[in-house]
């Protein structure tokens, strides 16, 4: 952490010449810069990514070789085994992708992709990210106190959340429902603002449909997030009662209903995964456009299949209860909707190909990231339809057939996504080139690993093999599948070792690497005509961008050059390109 | 902190402000809602909740009632006074408000008291966890409200940031609403 | 805060006759609940509360007046609502299924009447006795089980919630059942029943006796001397 604030002051001093910017210490307290809080939330993304990704080394090591003591952290009991995984889930969910999707590229994009000088409420902005820090202390602060870290899945469903003799972790379950219920004060606080900044601090000219697909993705996401979240808090409220006030809100034997707080959790934790899912698809979008130098195919078809997907979203979350004891009737609507939202995601796919077909491609690092983020995802996104019909989901609920669907889904969306949006902003962000060949050994170390320790899982779950089971020794008729287990986990172990690979370009990239000029990759939108990175407000008071067309102008007949910056006003001699 | 050049853009029309605060009370409605339907589903599902609810005290619940209907009252009345540019009428409203606020509070608290002296308490049964869950949740944004007010007043006062004065109305104007609504759930549908 | 001052042209209604409006209508429903007729009651209960905050919403918060954007923003949180409700409502409204009973839950709702033996102690002495029945879970006739067996206080703890005080089937859970609980009040209830297809039916269940399923098996919590206490008792309840 050290290392990334000393980097970011320094690339922050490069640009800040006029305004009166905080610096030091102060400024990562009190800095209401939407690039600097930006920051904050990427780096404190970046660094529970690797939290979590320590766990899920820890547990997969379990798996494959257990009992036996696991490097640098030490045996596996069955309570520890179970906070690491539930750990895992939720530091994945609620602390990497979404900070680092929504709050820091919403934060950082937004108002320079419209044209605006910050977030239209800078000091909520600072409030959000310091309730967000203290969310992440309060988490990880749970996983050392007396007991432990809770244990019961992410979804954390009760009698067992709510009654510490079943979870055996008093405080640390208490703790874990504290950190969740202040991560969603801080994207409620964060959400208004961006939405508010979308809707109304736009560059004078931009209309609805000139607004570039990023801004438009992390705003719906937002207000799904905010319209989603509310029955949850009220849920979350009423575990906390039973857990500390003795309340018998999910207890059966006091009138209560365990099925209520499920209901509750997946009423949000169906829109949560296209939350994180648009953001991504946006970043891909954004990339795909500009290294296939070409315009979007679609643009309002994709908005409003978003727009849709996002409404879908809250019509199909009983699927992940199917065999919880619902009303079978229930099951049988929400199969149907299940079934019915891969179309718009489809119909997103098919935009993308089409927008890339006839492209005059250039596979930059950031273009492979993007182009394996379709390919991983429509891996997750067919074996989800398996599991959407309820009849095949008895046999597949609670398998690895789950596990390994919903990690082809949110692996591509929380960890390509974040890098196919770092290295494509890494130029504006930090000033500095990133190394190609360096990415690219880091892209492929990733991905092949990747679809080795997932695609083994699809055939766990198929032949029976339950998830949250600390040792499946313990099961004769699944010890035959140990090898699949073991390459799981050595896959696992290689693609964590290629992150040292990210690691070393980026900070390579900082302290020596090639400046970086305004716009690397002649792309069309905003942020790229601001300096590198930009300054304290962006652009100079006098001269905030004005928009003249649509984000996608590449290639246009009228034009000599292969780009069309939104900002260029239409003059009749051919303007020289405002940077290269 | 200078107000960035973007917090005075309206593309849509209304003031950035404003706008917040329909988004905030859009998020609140659901929170809200998420609650008060799982209090009624469960009601319906237990009509012997109804011999525990007979012992809510319906005049006092009314009287609270009434009190915030007056408090929406002074809060409109020192929007009307801050349109006209008048801010030390305006703040003298708010001030109004936040004492009907806290008269609120007030009252709740004894009734709270006098009903868990009688043995009512938030374990007591599944309806008295509901009713003290969705009051005291209420009773929180009250709180809330009432020190945000305190804050627009004081500034108001001073003549400056008269907007807020209408925002913060709006926010108060909806957690009178839920009240509008918790009322009959918890006091008169028996 | 230029563009936004431009934003002034507010309507402002007369508040003080809305204020005026709202207090009586809040006299209504209150008025209402004196009526002792449930569903006058609900209707001035909850219509009032729909007029009352239109009225809050157009007027005070000016929503009459507002940009139609508003209004889509919080029409739909509303709509999300309904949809929640439809979407749970299935599950969490009636815990009583066709196939299946929650015992726990019909022991909880029978820890929740008052002892109305005891009109002086009243809903406290219900309070504490479900608070201190709740701690041990799943014990359903916990307080009865602790002292020596009593039929007559387990049949008000356990089985009057359905079949009421005085065993006439006319319990508060009664509302929900269809049939209704067995009148032991009733002498055509008697005329084909001997003691051990009763004793049969509070063990096992009325499923078992080719009676309602929705008649639990107690036989976790009775044993088979207790069970035929309970039959003696219900003997004592005839023609009541």
């Amino acid at each position: 952490m050290a290392q990334a604030s000393a980097a970011t002051a320094h690339a922050h001093e490069h640009g800040s010449h006029e305004h009166k910017e905080l610096h030091g210490i102060l400024k990562y307290l009190w800095s209401t810069d939407h690039k600097v809080i930006a920051m904050q939330y990427l780096f404190t993304g970046m660094f529970m990514a690797m939290v979590g990704g320590f766990m899920a080394y820890v547990f997969r090591m379990q798996l494959a070789f257990p009992g036996k003591s696991v490097p640098l952290f030490g045996y596996v009991s069955p309570g520890r085994y179970n906070a690491l995984i539930t750990a895992h889930g939720s530091i994945m969910i609620f602390w990497v992708a979404m900070p680092v999707l929504i709050a820091a590229f919403g934060n950082y994009l937004i108002p320079l992709m419209i044209g605006a000088d910050d977030m239209v409420f800078p000091r909520l902005n600072r409030l959000s990210y310091q309730v967000f820090l203290l969310s992440v202390i309060v988490l990880l602060s749970s996983l050392f106190v007396k007991g432990g870290g809770f244990g019961g899945g992410w979804p954390a469903y009760p009698p067992l959340s709510a009654n510490a003799k079943y979870n055996l972790t008093p405080l640390g379950s208490s703790m874990w429902l504290v950190a969740v219920a202040l991560e969603f004060a801080a994207f409620l606080m964060g959400g208004i603002n961006f939405i508010t900044t979308l809707m109304n601090a736009r560059a004078p000219g931009m209309k609805a449909y000139d607004i570039p697909m990023m801004p438009w993705m992390v705003v719906i996401a937002s207000i799904m997030f905010m319209l989603s979240v509310g029955p949850l808090i009220a849920g979350a409220i009423m575990l906390f009662f039973d857990q500390n006030l003795g309340t018998g809100f999910y207890d059966p034997s006091r009138g209560g209903d365990p099925i209520l707080w499920q209901h509750l959790f997946w009423f949000f934790g169906h829109p949560e995964v296209y939350v994180v899912l648009l953001p991504a698809v946006g970043t891909v979008l954004e990339i795909i456009t500009t290294f296939a130098r070409k315009k979007l195919f679609g643009y309002k078809t994709l908005l409003y299949t978003a727009a849709a997907t996002a409404v879908l979203s809250f019509f199909v979350w009983a699927h992940h209860q199917f065999i919880a004891g619902i009303d079978p009737r229930m099951a049988n609507i929400f199969t149907v909707t299940t079934m019915i939202i891969s179309i718009p995601i489809a119909e997103m796919c098919f935009v993308i190909i089409a927008t890339l077909y006839g492209g005059d491609i250039r596979l930059s690092t950031p273009m492979l990231w993007a182009l394996a983020f379709m390919a991983e995802f429509l891996i997750g996104g067919c074996t989800g339809i398996f599991l959407g019909a309820s009849g095949a989901d008895i046999y597949l609920h609670e398998t690895y057939f789950v596990l390994a669907h919903f990690h082809y889904t949110f692996f591509p969306i929380a960890i390509i996504g974040t890098f196919a949006a770092f290295t494509y902003w890494f130029p504006k962000m930090f000033g500095k080139m990133l190394n190609e060949t360096l990415g690219k050994i880091h892209f492929w170390g990733t991905i092949i690993p990747f679809n080795l320790i997932f695609i083994p899982l699809f055939i766990l779950g198929l032949d029976g093999q339950q998830r949250r089971i600390y040792d499946f020794q313990n099961f004769p008729e699944l010890r035959h599948l140990q090898p699949i287990r073991i390459l799981a986990t050595i896959s696992l172990v290689v693609m964590l070792l290629f992150q040292f690979v990210f690691f070393f370009n980026v900070i390579r990239a900082w302290l020596k690497g090639p400046k970086a000029p305004k716009n690397p990759w002649q792309s069309n939108t905003l942020e790229w005509t601001a300096e590198s990175p930009p300054p304290h407000g962006n652009w100079p008071p006098d001269r905030m961008p004005k928009v003249y067309r649509g984000p996608y102008e590449y290639n246009h007949p009228d034009r000599e050059d292969d780009y069309w910056p939104q900002n260029i006003p239409p003059e009749p001699e051919p303007a020289p390109s405002p940077a290269r | 902190m200078q107000t960035p050049i973007a917090t005075t853009r309206s593309a849509t029309g209304i003031p950035t402000g404003r706008l917040a605060i329909w988004w905030l009370v859009a998020s609140e409605i659901v929170i809200f809602g998420g609650l008060l339907l799982s209090y009624v589903m469960h009601r319906i599902g237990h009509p012997e909740w109804a011999i525990a609810q007979a012992h809510t005290h319906t005049f006092v619940g009314a009287f609270n009632t009434f009190v915030l209907l007056t408090a929406s009252f002074t809060a409109v009345k020192g929007h009307e006074a801050a349109e006209k540019g008048d801010g030390k009428r305006a703040a003298k409203f708010l001030y109004l408000t936040m004492g009907g606020a806290c008269l609120f509070i007030l009252v709740k608290s004894l009734e709270w008291t006098s009903e868990i002296l009688e043995g009512f308490t938030i374990q007591a049964n599944g309806f008295w966890a509901f009713y003290y869950t969705a009051a005291g949740l209420h009773a929180l944004h009250v709180i809330a409200g009432a020190i945000v007010i305190f804050f627009v007043a004081r500034d108001a006062a001073k003549g400056r940031n008269l907007q807020r004065v209408e925002y913060v109305g709006i926010y108060w104007h909806f957690v009178d609403i839920i009240w509008i609504f918790l009322f009959p759930l918890l006091y008169i549908a028996k | 805060m230029s563009e936004q001052d431009r934003d002034t042209h507010q309507h402002h209604p007369d508040y003080t006759k809305i204020y005026v409006a709202l207090v009586i209508l809040l006299i209504i429903s209150v008025v209402g609940t004196f009526s002792g007729i449930l569903w006058i009651t609900f209707i001035m209960a909850f219509g009032v509360a729909v007029v009352k905050a239109t009225l809050v919403a157009e007027n005070f918060m000016h929503l009459k007046w507002e940009k139609v954007v508003a209004k889509w923003v919080l029409g739909i949180s509303l709509v999300l609502m309904l949809l929640f409700f439809a979407g749970v409502s299935p599950d969490i409204m009636k815990d009583r299924g066709l196939q299946w009973v929650n015992n726990a839950d019909l022991a909880a709702t029978a820890r929740g009447i008052p002892d109305e033996e005891e009109p002086g102690k009243g809903a406290p002495a219900s309070a504490a006795e479900s608070a201190k029945a709740a701690a041990p879970t799943q014990t359903a006739a916990a307080a009865p089980a602790a002292a020596p067996f009593n039929p007559e206080t387990t049949f008000k703890t356990v089985c009057a919630a359905c079949h009421g005080p005085e065993g006439e089937g006319n319990g508060p859970g009664a509302a929900a059942l269809n049939p209704k609980p067995a009148n032991f009040t009733d002498p055509a209830f008697w005329t084909d029943k001997t003691d051990s297809i009763l004793e049969k039916a509070i063990r096992q269940g009325g499923a078992s006796v080719g009676k309602s399923s929705a008649m639990p098996a107690w036989g976790s919590i009775l044993t088979e001397a207790q069970a035929k206490q309970m039959v003696a008792y219900l003997h004592t309840l005839k023609g009541k």
